[in-house]
């Protein structure tokens, strides 16, 4: 069964009295432990879709079917839950809470699910900050992180509820070349690890590289849907 | 929650200097709060000991006519004792009732002295001057001499008094007056006393001489304008107060009245009236407090717009961004209320010792107040400006939270 299954997808943005069509019918289905990337051109409808998938808003219509639920007809507060437990995100300009230090940071996600003891958490936080290579950076807050290492933090955080899928809206566009395949290796690191499902959206070609498949969007349509090896 | 907590503290600390005006706005109220409220208080508070040492007593017991006649200072309507039992008597009997620790009687009439250039007016009391030393504040106020005692032709004036007459302690004075029969008398006293107070009735109006000399000269038999009765609380008195009524009306019938000390002067109740319009003055204050509260919040979430869509996109639900910016508006509210309580509080402390002198504005007003209040330091107002402080300023931040936890996820988390 596929983790999640997207059936004639459309969001239709009302900007005032015009309607801005982002999505125009997606169909699609991601397979648990997939590496999937979406790339298109800017204002093609990436983060949309990424902002479907991950229950942050509601689609015109269509139907978007997470783990064998319909998501269609839950509240806010019972997207918040599937968020909580199943989903991980990272995110363009990282979102770290600047006063909290990249340990305190990772451990947030799982003070929200809140069924570990607090020695666990710990070793659970720490294990997952060595994975990233930030094992000796744990108590730096994120001013004293470059933009790499900020992101890492932002990877561990996503990762530490060991959730099902892990969305990634252009997670190296503020990051050189470089350090975007510090990130990238690191992601693809965890895919193999843990078998993690990832989506990341991203315009550059480079990034695309790593994915095992790659969704071609324009113009709110798939245009391309091709799996590597 | 523990953690939420953690990060509102934290992030009080994020834009420092905007915390702190919002918490020196919210001390500034809270030690206005505290400080006013300590010199209402004090100002009752020495009211209320002005009318029951000069005034009412705890219970005031008159005739009935009298009531009306009391500014006259009439001696037609005089309390002479019950049934066919003398004052004394009496006396005895009320003694014997729940709570009643002592009887004092005064005889009030008016009296004046011819000067060289003026007759000065005045107001007589005929008192039994152990139970008034007793019972009010003149033995602090006695600066010169001793009080009156029994049996003797003397008097005991305030400073302003003894100016006007152009008299000292150790010499005499000739004083004129009505009796009770409305016949013009003088009589030559020695004056024993001299007080000094603030309170311009003992100062400029009042003489004090025995209860006997007085009922003598005035041709009265054993009797009084007035009976004060003294109970072992004055808040207790308006219990007590019952069981009085009911020995006069058993005995007088409707001859005698009993009065509690707050149902005996409109001014008293005009400040407890006072006292409750107070807290709404008080309560404004700290809205306009919170205002600047406010705003620091509004910027606050306008500011973290991203971090509200990673919380959201993690998983936190509506109620704990809610709770997280409730929190941090309440730790704000915390520190500036504590630091207001402790400032106000320090404030009336030392001038609840100095006093504040305000002179002669009340000085010819027909109430009975002192020239200096001295603010009342009581834990209770800390407490008061604390808590206040405390639940409105949280309760005004529950608006920009509101809008923080409204906040569409999307939107919040778009670049811009
Ligand atoms: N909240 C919105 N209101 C109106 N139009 C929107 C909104 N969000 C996105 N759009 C429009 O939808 C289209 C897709 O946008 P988006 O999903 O952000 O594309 P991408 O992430 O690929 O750049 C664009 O034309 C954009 O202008
Ligand atoms: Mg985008």
């Amino acid at each position: 069964m596929a983790l999640v299954k997207l059936i004639s997808l459309e969001k239709i943005y009302q900007q005032g009295k015009i309607a801005v069509p982002a999505l125009r019918g997606i169909d699609m289905e991601i397979e648990s432990g997939e590496f999937t990337t979406i790339f298109g051109p800017s204002g093609s409808g990436k983060t949309t879709l990424l902002n479907m998938i991950g229950c942050l808003d509601k689609s015109t219509s269509g139907e978007i079917i997470f783990a064998g639920n319909s998501i269609n007809q839950l509240s806010r507060n019972e997207l918040a839950d599937i968020r909580r437990y199943n989903l991980g995100f990272i995110f363009q300009s990282y979102n770290l809470i600047p006063v909290l230090t990249a340990f305190e940071n990772v451990e947030f996600a799982i003070r929200l699910i809140d069924k570990h003891s607090k020695k666990d958490r710990r070793d659970k936080v720490m294990h997952i900050l060595n994975e990233v290579g930030l094992g000796d950076m744990a108590y730096r807050k994120p001013n004293e992180l470059s933009g790499g290492q900020k992101q890492r933090v932002a990877v561990a955080r996503a990762l530490i509820k060991e959730p099902k899928l892990v969305l990634a809206d252009e997670p190296t566009a503020n990051l050189d070349s470089e350090t975007s395949e510090e990130v990238l290796q690191i992601m693809k690191k965890m895919n193999e690890e843990l078998n993690t499902t990832f989506i990341f959206s991203t315009h550059d070609p480079q990034v695309m590289e790593y994915a095992k498949r790659l969704v071609e969007i324009k113009d709110g349509r798939i245009t391309k849907d091709q799996r590597r090896d | 929650m523990k953690f939420l907590i953690n990060i509102a503290l934290k992030n009080m600390f994020r834009n420092k200097l905007r915390t702190f005006v919002s918490v020196l706005a919210i001390a500034f109220a809270v030690i206005v709060i505290v400080f006013a409220r300590g010199l209402i208080d004090g100002m009752i508070e020495s009211s209320y000991s002005m009318y029951i040492h000069y005034d009412t007593g705890h219970i005031k017991i008159m005739d009935q006519e009298y009531e009306q006649k009391q500014r006259l200072l009439s001696l037609a309507y005089t309390v002479d004792g019950i049934a066919n039992k003398s004052l004394s008597e009496m006396e005895n009997e009320l003694l014997k009732l729940e709570g009643i620790e002592m009887v004092i009687p005064r005889v009030k009439f008016g009296a004046a002295v011819s000067t060289e250039e003026e007759l000065v007016q005045m107001m007589a009391w005929g008192v039994d001057g152990q139970k008034e030393l007793k019972f009010t504040n003149l033995e602090r106020e006695l600066v010169e001499g001793r009080m009156v005692s029994s049996g003797n032709r003397e008097v005991v004036m305030g400073t302003e008094l003894l100016r006007r007459i152009d008299k000292n302690v150790g010499e005499r004075v000739t004083m004129v007056f009505n009796t009770a029969y409305s016949s013009f008398q003088g009589a030559t006293f020695d004056i024993v006393g001299r007080i000094e107070s603030n309170l311009p009735l003992l100062n400029k109006d009042l003489v004090f001489m025995p209860i006997d000399t007085a009922r003598h000269l005035l041709y009265l038999e054993e009797e009084s304008t007035e009976l004060l009765l003294v109970t072992d609380d004055r808040d207790k008195a308006i219990n007590y107060l019952p069981a009085v009524k009911n020995y006069l009306s058993a005995n007088e019938g409707e001859r005698y009245l009993a009065q509690e000390w707050r149902e005996g002067s409109s001014f008293i109740q005009l400040l407890q009236v006072g006292e409750r319009i107070y807290n709404f003055i008080y309560i404004f204050l700290l809205l306009l407090a919170s205002i600047v509260v406010i705003n620091t919040m509004v910027m606050i979430v306008n500011e973290r717009t991203q971090e509200i869509g990673m919380m959201s996109a993690l998983g936190l639900k509506k109620k704990d961004i809610l709770k997280l910016f409730i929190l941090e508006g309440g730790a704000m509210a915390v520190i500036g209320s504590f630091i207001g309580s402790i400032a106000g509080g320090t404030l009336t402390y030392f001038l609840s010792d100095i006093g504040i002198n305000y002179g002669t504005a009340i000085e010819d007003m027909d109430i009975l107040m002192t020239t200096i209040i001295y603010p009342n330091f009581k834990l209770e107002h800390l407490i008061f400006g604390f808590s206040l402080g405390i639940v409105i300023t949280s309760l005004t931040a529950i608006i920009p939270a509101y809008r923080a936890a409204n906040m569409d996820p999307t939107e919040a988390l778009r670049d811009i």
